[in-house]
């Protein structure tokens, strides 16, 4: 149907110039905080400076008074509103066996504060500079308690304890696998290794801070609240949830640009709701926009998992058990996501692309006067994948193999598939260890030595590491609906539910519609972030392209197969002989025809329209072989990546330099984990420590050298239409392994041998220098 | 307030500003240019970025008042009507930009080094660009678009 031209140039596979780029690098985006209104009002948080603390009392007179201020709000003035806490529903049981706890969370804190952060009070103010004066003059008593900000330490006998549910802080805890059958793996090895493991806290960070505009419109009574989010729909179910009176179909949630979410922006905050129900009590626009202090210390927090790991061997190296104790820091309030990451969703790749019979998985998620926990790129699988890597490692060092050897005797076989692993979960397709040996071929990983010979003839330690894996994407939401219309003015327009945050996911999806329509790139416009239009789960979980994109053809197609049939009534011919290509309709074998927009200003409604849904059978299975060499300076501890080289089964590719983009910039998150980034609190008062891009470090410009990085397309996802596999998250899960397991074997060649797993991350220079003089922190385990 | 003469993207323009007021509040404010962003509130991230005189700073950190008399350009002051600059060219061609956020800032940052430095190394591009922070691309396709654009710049004798 497709025309070879347009399509060859434009459609899916091509490398194309991003149809989001040309406004983006003209400064054009319409990012919310661009958005002005007219009667604009401004709202300001006062947060809690405390991590733990009773509220007494919240006075906002002398706030109310000052110039410019309109309203000030504290939590007991929502509550007293009608305004509905935070649903934050536990899934999970306790180990005694009650329901999952947390404290209940409010919009804004009612008689307790439990993060520093933590919002207490909301100013809203004809100027941002009103709105600022107004948050200081509010005058808060608290009474300080005693915090707690680290999971170890909160589940002893005797911690400040968060809610009264749960007097040991426990929220919840899940057990996975067969302990008997692990126990008697454990005892008939030959080999067994054992690792503390360390999954710091992370701050996601994206470069856009959150930002909300609501607009109330008096006459029709709906509300139109404008935020950078990755999940429109999910935000305006829970704004109608939250406050009185006000049905989903009265609120309209737009999205324009969003300057990355990486997991951070899925979902509702608590900021969501005061700002509109700020712009309902006011009949006013209401705008907030977070600093970057609001961001560290407000916007969800990733990882924070503590993990004794196990793994059992027979004398071969072949894997008999994989044993996991592991506690989550899940924050101030366990939050639903929060606790479902860490204990299900990666537990679910728990054993990756190995062929391990037995799992024993016990995992609790612990309460802390820190920000609560939520999805941050990859969510629960990074953490997975590096506990194994990590394994891996330790036991190849341990019986003195190759990594690369023993992860060889341990992978699944293609003749496997489909396979189920021990957490139920089931691979549709994956050549392992085709991709291992591309990888090692890729990362010439034989000629090693030569190159740890160099770099010791210049002073430095090099060491290799390898991370081989996989990831599940989808966010188990599999279907997705898409509209198209075709439009006079020459445009085929995309209506989705998918969101755009950087990853380009319409460009990929216009391709997809180029392949059926034929039509050049630029006459295909997609449309986004607006549940009047469209409604879905949203962009989360890598599965846009997978679950959006199968849309998008099944659309196309109906609407091309439709506009055929009008096309037959317009030249009076029979469908069967109408011909497509390139926008236009012809009769076989004749010179008549029609423009396909030409055909669309004829209609009634002056457009063809369709829509088209699709469900992914199952979710995608991306997988990878990520091999990366560091340098370390013995003298300071400084690490360089010296190289990165990762082959990658991403299944059918649509837009080749989005996919290297995605890999390429998500390994460097996973490089930031590895190397320098972590969320700190201070221990005693809980006092956030890293609330700046001064203290929480991201990677910059100079930390990279060239990646070489590779698909292997040949075996397409058989769970969807497109064949296509999640992309967003697979470099980030990769390379924190690779690189880390490249440090230890720096330090474990440089004479540490298996002392140098001690060793935790954020691999910095400090870090590693006094690992090197054998000094470590080690978590203070019960 | 006080008022304050400056030239913006080539435009002259007369204005009264507190003298609070800082200079990337008059630009994205009642100047209406929303190309350039706040992304911190420490001065770190660049998004901010501006020239002032040709030289890169950081419009978040400068009253507006300091730019009195000056010549700034901002992101949206890049272009020639239609025609890209070549900045803009390589960014675009080579994936230099994810969700866009940090992209004029880094943009502008480039433009003041290769006002100095016309034909850089990659090493003076990551130095240049050591106050822009990016959460997306990893930085390496942002060195190669600068030095993309600075080929194509010296190829036709173009000014940054």
């Amino acid at each position: 149907m497709s025309s070879p031209v347009e399509a060859a140039r434009y459609g899916s596979g091509k490398a194309v110039r991003r149809i989001e780029d040309p406004a983006l690098v003209r400064g054009a985006g319409q990012f919310t905080d661009d958005l002005k209104r007219s009667a604009q009002t401004h709202l300001v948080f006062l947060r809690s400076p405390h991590a733990h603390a009773v509220i007494k009392g919240v006075d906002t007179s002398a706030a109310l008074a000052l110039p410019g201020v309109l309203a000030v709000y504290s939590g007991a003035d929502l509550v007293a509103a009608g305004v509905k806490p935070m649903g934050n529903a536990v899934p999970f049981p306790r180990p005694d066996g009650k329901p999952g706890a947390s404290a209940t969370r409010y919009p804004i804190a009612v008689d307790r504060v439990r993060f520093v952060g933590e919002a207490v009070a909301a100013v809203i103010a004809e100027s941002r500079e009103a709105a600022m004066n107004g948050a200081e003059a509010v005058m808060v008593d608290f009474e300080d308690l005693p915090a707690v900000t680290d999971a170890l330490q909160a589940i002893r006998p005797g911690a400040p304890v968060l809610c009264e549910q749960a007097p040991d802080n426990i929220a919840a805890e899940m057990k996975h696998g067969d302990a008997a059958a692990v126990d008697a793996a454990f005892q008939r090895a030959a080999h067994v290794v054992s690792l503390d493991l360390v999954n710091q806290r992370l701050a996601p960070a994206s470069m856009e801070p959150r930002v909300a505009l609501a607009e109330p419109d008096a006459a029709s009574g709906r509300l139109t609240v404008t935020l950078s989010s990755q999940m429109p729909t999910a935000v305006r179910d829970g704004i109608a949830g939250a406050l009185p009176g006000l049905s989903k179909d009265q609120v309209r949630v737009r999205v324009g640009d969003v300057g990355g979410g990486f997991g951070m922006k899925t979902g509702l905050y608590p900021e969501d709701i005061v700002v509109a129900h700020a712009a309902r009590a006011l009949g006013r626009p209401v705008k907030w926009c977070a600093q970057r202090l609001e961001e560290f210390s407000a916007s969800s927090h990733g990882r924070d998992l503590v993990t004794k790991a196990e793994l059992a061997l027979d004398a071969n190296g072949k894997v008999l058990a994989l044993r996991t104790r592991s506690y989550a820091n899940v924050g101030g309030y366990a939050m639903t996501v929060g606790v479902v990451i860490q204990l299900l969703i990666g537990p679910w790749v728990s054993t990756s692309i190995y062929d391990i019979p037995a799992i024993s998985l016990q995992l609790t998620a612990v309460m802390t006067n820190t920000t609560p926990t939520g999805a941050y790129r990859g969510a629960g699988r990074p953490e997975a994948i590096y506990v194994i890597e990590r394994l891996m490692d330790a036991a190849a060092r341990e019986m003195k193999l190759d990594g690369a050897e023993l992860r060889r005797r341990n992978m699944i076989r293609p003749a496997q598939m489909p396979y189920k692993n021990p957490m139920g979960q089931t691979y549709d397709v994956g050549q392992f260890e085709k991709m291992l040996d591309q990888g090692l071929a890729l990362a010439d990983w034989q000629g090693f030595e030569a190159r740890r010979a160099a770099s010791k003839a210049n002073g430095k330690l090099r060491g290799r590491g390898i991370a081989t894996f996989l990831e599940w994407t989808g966010g188990n939401a599999l279907s997705e609906v898409v509209t198209v219309n075709v439009l006079p003015e020459g445009i085929v327009e995309l209506t989705v539910a998918t969101m755009p945050m950087g990853q380009g996911i319409n460009t990929s999806l216009a391709q997809l519609a180029v392949d059926v329509f034929g039509v050049p790139l630029e006459q295909i416009r997609v449309v986004h972030g607006d549940t009047d239009r469209a409604n879905g789960f949203g962009s989360a979980g890598s599965r846009s392209l997978f679950t959006g994109g199968a849309a998008v053809q099944v659309a196309s197609e109906r609407t091309l197969e439709q506009a055929k049939n009008l096309a037959g009534e317009a030249l009076e011919a029979a469908s069967r002989d109408i011909e497509y290509r390139a926008g236009r309709f012809t009769i076989a074998g004749t010179d008549r025809g029609i423009g396909l927009f030409e055909l669309a200003a004829k209609q009634p409604a002056a457009r063809i329209t369709a829509d088209g849904d699709a469900t992914a059978g199952a979710p995608s299975w991306p997988n990878a072989c990520h091999v990366c060499e560091v340098e370390v300076d013995p003298e300071t501890g400084a690490v360089e990546i010296a190289a990165y080289a990762s082959v990658n089964d991403i299944g059918r590719v649509v837009s080749p330099t989005i996919v290297r983009g995605q890999i390429e910039g998500g390994a460097v998150q996973g490089i930031g984990q590895a190397l320098c980034e972590a969320v700190a609190y201070d221990g005693d008062s809980g006092q956030l420590l890293t609330a700046s891009f001064m203290d929480y470090a991201l990677p910059h410009a100079d930390g990279f050298r060239g990646f070489k990085t590779v698909f292997d397309t040949s075996v397409p996802c058989t769970t969807n239409l497109l064949g296509v596999k999640g992309v967003g998250e697979l470099g980030t899960i990769g390379a924190t392994p690779a690189v880390v397991n490249a440090v230890i074997d720096a330090l474990a060649a440089a004479g540490l041998g298996r002392d140098a797993e001690k060793v935790q991350m954020p691999l910095t220079a400090p870090t590693v220098w006094r690992a090197l003089q054998r000094d470590f922190d080690r978590p203070d385990w019960v | 307030m006080t008022s304050l003469r400056i030239q913006v993207n080539g435009q002259s323009v007369d204005t009264d500003v507190a003298p609070t007021t800082l200079l990337i509040d008059l630009l994205r404010g009642p100047l209406g240019l929303t190309g350039t962003h706040q992304g911190c509130d420490t001065a770190q991230c660049g998004a901010c970025t501006v020239l002032l005189d040709g030289q890169a700073v950081k419009s978040c950190s400068l009253l507006a008042l300091q730019a009195q008399g000056r010549a700034v350009t901002t992101v949206e002051g890049l272009a020639r009507g239609d025609t890209l600059h070549p900045l803009q060219e390589a960014f675009i061609a080579c994936h230099g930009l994810q969700c866009g956020f940090c992209t004029p800032g880094m943009m502008m940052s480039a433009c003041g080094l290769l006002n100095q430095v016309p034909r850089p190394s990659d090493a003076q591009i990551a130095d240049a660009l050591e106050g822009n922070l990016c959460r997306c691309t990893g930085y390496v396709n942002i060195v190669a678009a600068v030095q993309q654009a600075a080929q194509a710049m010296a190829a036709t004798g173009e000014k940054a």
